[in-house]
């Protein structure tokens, strides 16, 4: 039931030919229509141009600094979604961007997976969809009563792994980063805690739940990048 | 503008001289002033007893005036500033010495005049000069008669000028003598100050090793130069601390670096399975995650340094944090087969950002789990400590750490194994994070561990006081 993807036009201002190739290939996998602009100027010529359903901006850029791309945008009153970029962590670089209209941003560097999640979650904005029943092939979830069970079978979870699950299952066929599950799943927004080892441990748990008793696998890892539940095919 | 010699040596000498001279005139002032007094006094008592013997003396002429005998040559008439009058009560004058040379000592007597003990008094005669005058009522066979007898108080004033002058002659030699031993003390007592100024300048940052050579380490200048000791030790502690994390980071940072590097040039000297790629990729990309996490560790430590971190802060049970941070990784510790034991007062409270400080109980706890041995026991305890503080001990049984590392667990990439580190996993700041968390909140992490038998890391929290307002506020977000 993904969103009809194929009309969706993205625009990437990044400056960094290698980033922005990789952002070019990554989106059009997923379907996106992808337009580089590797400079500011470009990038603001384009969207005044052309119509786009998300822009992706880089903070720093050559000729003309993202941020002020950005506000001019805004004050032509294109109301076009902006995804931010940047390398600078600093919480005031992230509140101006914030405050001059951008809808999200992402902290170089950014796991892919995240990317596309913000990008789905920005595309699909309007019609938050909080389903209370998730389903995959034969694993079923009830959010609403914290039950799962998979054919037929209820599944004994803890808190954290239900957490886990649930997460998972929403962004089934999607990669889910480590940074995303610490975020959501353990609501850490360091990334200096560690919870890599805490979070194979979940993992192999949920996996022995889940996927041992049967011999189809839900739950894949896909190494250096994250987890993925997904029939296998 | 003020006088203001350059140096201390010459200040300390001016402000000595200036001392010295004030004291040397109070003295002198107060001498002089004796002095002057117990020479009148013995004046005056002279010429007490010359005016009995003068009385002695008086006698009556047929004419009615009064002459003095003359069987007494030593205070006859000749005598230079020894002056005598003798007036009848109603005011006529009777006698006079021929050397007042017709001035008179006051005139006709008043009524009262002699009458009381006679006091010498000073008076000044018509030509000027100061006598010392004493008055007596005497009768002279039937006539009562008023005697004054008058010296010229120059004796006295030679006498007192004579002290006067070998004061003012002396009091230029004293000071300036004491001038010049005031110097030389001071350059000898600041004559340390010299060289140790002289060896400090010889310390660079090269040669953060050297010390001041302390003579005396009781005396000021000895505490000073130990002060300055201890700093330059800390400077020097700082400095190596420096070098070591330099030396450290880039061993960090390399390392994965290397990895991403020989993996992916081995992979591609030959031709290799789709899958095969995907695994040298995923193996490159951990280490890329690994390189991602210790950047995002260095900056969080970075802007803690600069102080740009604001704490949100709230009031919270210390032992409910430490449940948080256990549930956390107590799965690490399951898998481990041990017991994570958190014991402790509740009702202890402190007000700190809750993120932050979980943070820093999941990097201990987690430390704790791995450096344990499977099956051993953890153990978390919140205890006060008085009214002000708050007590958080992690124990483990692990094998503890060495004395020579202790100081620098806290360091930033410190390892007490370097070797091991890789497989642990981690960027070996957890602890330096961890301690800035507990330093920022205005607390204390402290280690006590001997080797073999593990050890206790123990953060002392500011205690907040249990607040209902606060509190409910702090729950309702």
């Amino acid at each position: 039931m993904q969103e009809a993807k194929s009309h969706w036009r993205v625009l990437v201002v990044e400056d960094e030919a290698k980033v922005a190739r990789a952002l070019r290939e990554g989106l059009e996998r997923e379907k996106y229509e992808v337009v580089v602009a590797p400079t500011g100027e470009e990038g603001f010529f384009l969207v005044n141009a052309e119509e786009f359903d998300l822009v992706i901006l880089d903070l720093m850029l050559p000729g003309r600094d993202g941020l002020q791309v950005l506000s001019t945008l805004r004050k032509r009153g294109l109301q076009t979604p902006v995804l931010i970029l940047t390398a600078r962590d600093a919480i005031e670089d992230r509140v101006e961007g914030l405050d001059k209209g951008a809808d999200d941003y992402l902290v170089k560097p950014f796991a892919f997976p995240e990317l596309l999640a913000r990008v789905r979650a920005r595309l699909r904005r309007g019609r938050t969809e909080q389903a209370l029943l998730l389903k995959l092939a034969d694993l079923e979830m009830d959010v609403a009563t914290r039950k799962a069970r998979r054919r037929g079978q209820h599944l004994e979870l803890t808190a954290r792994e239900f957490e886990l699950l649930e997460y998972l299952l929403r962004h089934k066929e999607q990669v889910v980063s480590r940074e995303m599950l610490a975020r959501y799943v353990w609501k850490e927004s360091a990334r200096a805690t560690p919870l890599d080892n805490v979070m194979d441990v979940h993992i192999n748990r949920l996996r022995r739940k889940v996927d041992e008793p049967f011999d189809r696998k839900l739950i894949h890892t896909v190494r250096g990048v994250g987890f993925v539940l997904r029939e296998e095919g | 503008m003020r006088f203001r010699p350059r140096n201390v040596r010459s200040r300390l000498t001016l402000w000595y001289v200036l001392v010295l001279a004030g004291l040397l005139a109070l003295y002198a002032g107060v001498a002089s002033l004796f002095l002057f007094l117990s020479l009148r006094e013995e004046f005056d008592h002279n010429l007490l007893q010359d005016v009995e013997t003068v009385e002695g003396m008086l006698e009556k002429e047929p004419n009615g005036q009064v002459s003095l005998h003359a069987n007494h040559p030593e205070i006859g008439e000749p005598r230079i500033g020894h002056f005598i009058e003798v007036w009848s009560p109603q005011g006529s004058l009777l006698y006079r010495s021929a050397v007042l040379q017709g001035q008179t000592l006051g005139g006709p007597p008043g009524p009262e005049e002699g009458l009381h003990d006679p006091t010498p008094a000073t008076t000044q005669l018509p030509n000027g000069t100061r006598v010392r005058l004493a008055s007596s009522v005497y009768h002279v066979e039937d006539q009562r008669v008023v005697l004054r007898v008058a010296y010229s108080e120059e004796r006295l004033w030679r006498e007192f000028g004579e002290f006067g002058e070998v004061l003012l002659l002396g009091f230029p030699i004293a000071v300036l003598l004491a001038g010049f031993g005031g110097y030389a003390l001071a350059r000898k007592a600041l004559s340390p100050i010299d060289s140790m100024a002289t060896q400090a300048t010889k310390i660079s940052a090269e040669r953060l090793g050297d010390r001041l050579s302390i003579e005396n380490s009781q005396d000021e200048l000895g505490k000073l130069g130990t002060v300055f000791n201890d700093m330059l030790g800390r400077l020097q502690a700082a400095f190596d601390q420096l070098r070591r994390f330099t030396a450290d980071a880039s061993h960090e940072l390399r390392t994965p670096l290397t990895a991403i590097r020989s993996v992916g040039e081995v992979a591609l000297q030959d031709q290799r399975s789709p899958a095969d790629y995907r695994d040298v990729i995923g193996s490159m990309l951990e280490e890329v995650d690994r390189l991602t996490r210790l950047s995002e560790s260095l900056l969080a430590l970075s802007r803690a340094d600069a102080g740009h971190v604001q704490l949100q802060r709230e009031y919270i049970s210390l032992l409910r944090l430490a449940k948080e941070g256990s549930s956390v990784v107590e799965v690490l510790a399951e898998e481990k087969r041990q017991q994570i034991e958190i014991e402790g007062d509740a009702d202890l409270h402190v007000f700190v950002d809750r993120l932050i400080l979980r943070q820093a109980i999941v990097n201990l706890l987690d430390n704790a789990i791995k450096y344990s041995p499977a099956g051993s026991r953890i153990l978390v305890e919140v205890q006060s400590g008085g009214d002000k503080q708050v007590f958080l001990e992690v124990v483990d049984q692990g094998p503890g750490i060495p004395n020579e590392h202790q100081p620098y667990v806290f360091d930033r990439f410190y390892r007490v194994d370097k070797a091991r580190t890789r497989e642990w996993g981690g960027t070996g700041l957890g602890l330096s994070i961890t301690r800035w968390a507990v330093e920022a909140h205005g607390g204390e992490i402290t280690l006590k561990s001997e080797e073999g038998h593990g050890s206790t890391f123990r953060v002392s929290l500011p205690v907040a006081k249990y607040s209902f307002t606060s509190q409910s506020k702090g729950g309702s977000q």
